[in-house]
């Protein structure tokens, strides 16, 4: 019995964290999507770049595929998890749909670390740093609550596991 | 007493779900079958062939020495009017710890460098275990290991943000590849095979016999 107790006190631990996560990554999805992520400055033209306007900067040149790329890894992708994440949360303990929400959790989990382009973009294009007068990128604080958002969400899809989506209040089906 | 035994049989004939924990009758599988929980539909065993491991074992050893390659080239340069600028992964880090950043430095370090060498390492040592029948110390704690650092494993993550990064160079000088991005690319299809065959059904029954 005590057992049972220690587990379900896991579980219920498990289950606090993940919310506390996901409401933490909602709120910094704000700042991370409003604020700039770096600045780049070509030939004394300096340009801030939210994580928008770099797609939007990619789609202008002309080369969509590659921002189509970007504008799904790094704008449909966290929201859609935070979102996903939201709903997997809010049916905790209802019987129904299970079996879809395991396998919505296996998604999002598969697919969330792809968000992580814009985090190594940067990191590649942050070593440019300042290179002559003529050009430099600098990173700004909007890549930090980028960054925040990701790991959030990321341990939020770890910490709720699939088990928890099986756990209801029946001792039976359980 | 002949009871016991024959319910001790019974129950070894079950396994829990890895997904949602529910206990699932093991039966044995005819090649290229898999088995199924019946509460999740999660596939729970496969019949993957023999030499499964053996192939995780073969790509996470070429995973470890492209992961040195990989980092000790240059994956790309870069020059604005004469000044030129070899990257490599790590300049990255160093790039964003300068500016104060270092949160973001860690991650990249973590996910792009640490991660996938712990990852490649570990199934490499539980691999090798297996395959050489060793009772090699905290076998089991690696394999745990090697299931954790999957997640974090992201070259194939990194290579896509190098070319996207290419791009936007292109826009403010000129940019090359170099040999480290050919690194890079091979390490992250070592990551992807090395994932595919290590079979975590597979490890279990066999550090199970070792045991």
């Amino acid at each position: 019995m005590t057992n049972m107790a220690n587990t379900d006190r896991a579980a219920r631990g498990r289950l606090q964290m993940a919310q506390a996560l996901v409401v933490a990554g909602l709120i910094l999805y704000v700042p991370a999507n409003i604020l700039p992520v770096m600045t780049m400055t070509v030939v004394g033209d300096v340009e801030p770049l939210t994580v928008m306007g770099g797609v939007q900067e990619l789609y202008d040149s002309g080369l969509w595929p590659i921002a189509g790329i970007v504008f799904l890894a790094s704008i449909v992708v966290p929201f859609c998890k935070l979102a996903c994440l939201s709903w997997l949360l809010l049916m905790h303990g209802s019987p129904r749909w299970q079996r879809q929400r395991g396998a919505l959790r296996r998604i999002v989990h598969t697919v969330g670390s792809w968000s992580m382009v814009d985090v190594f973009l940067l990191s590649i294009l942050a070593a440019v740093g300042q290179l002559g007068v003529l050009a430099s990128v600098q990173a700004e604080p909007g890549g930090l609550f980028f960054a925040a958002v990701l790991v959030c969400t990321l341990f939020a899809s770890e910490s709720y596991n699939s088990r928890l989506i099986w756990q209801t209040k029946d001792p039976l089906s359980a | 007493m002949p009871d016991r035994a024959k319910i001790s049989q019974e129950n070894s004939r079950w396994i829990s779900c890895p997904e949602c924990g529910a206990a699932c009758r093991d039966q044995p599988l005819p090649p290229k079958a898999v088995l199924r929980c019946t509460r999740c539909g999660v596939v729970v065993k496969k019949a993957s062939g023999a030499r499964a491991l053996q192939r995780a074992w073969a790509f996470s050893s070429t995973g470890l020495l492209l992961v040195v390659l990989a980092n000790i080239n240059p994956v790309l340069t870069f020059d604005v009017v004469g000044n030129t600028q070899s990257n490599l992964i790590v300049t990255g880090v160093f790039g964003l710890f300068d500016q104060g950043y270092w949160p973001i430095a860690a991650l990249v370090f973590f996910a792009g460098i640490a991660g996938p060498a712990l990852h490649l390492a570990s199934v490499w040592y539980v691999a090798s275990a297996c395959c050489l029948g060793g009772r090699w110390p905290g076998r089991r704690r690696v394999a745990k290991i090697a299931e954790v650092m999957e997640s974090w494993n992201l070259v194939p993550v990194y290579a896509v943000a190098t070319v996207v990064a290419v791009v936007k160079l292109d826009m403010l000088g000129t940019v090359a590849w170099q040999p480290g991005a050919l690194w890079v690319v091979a390490l992250s299809l070592c990551s992807l095979l090395t994932m595919q065959f290590f079979d975590r059904d597979l490890v279990e029954t066999r550090l199970e016999e070792l045991a």
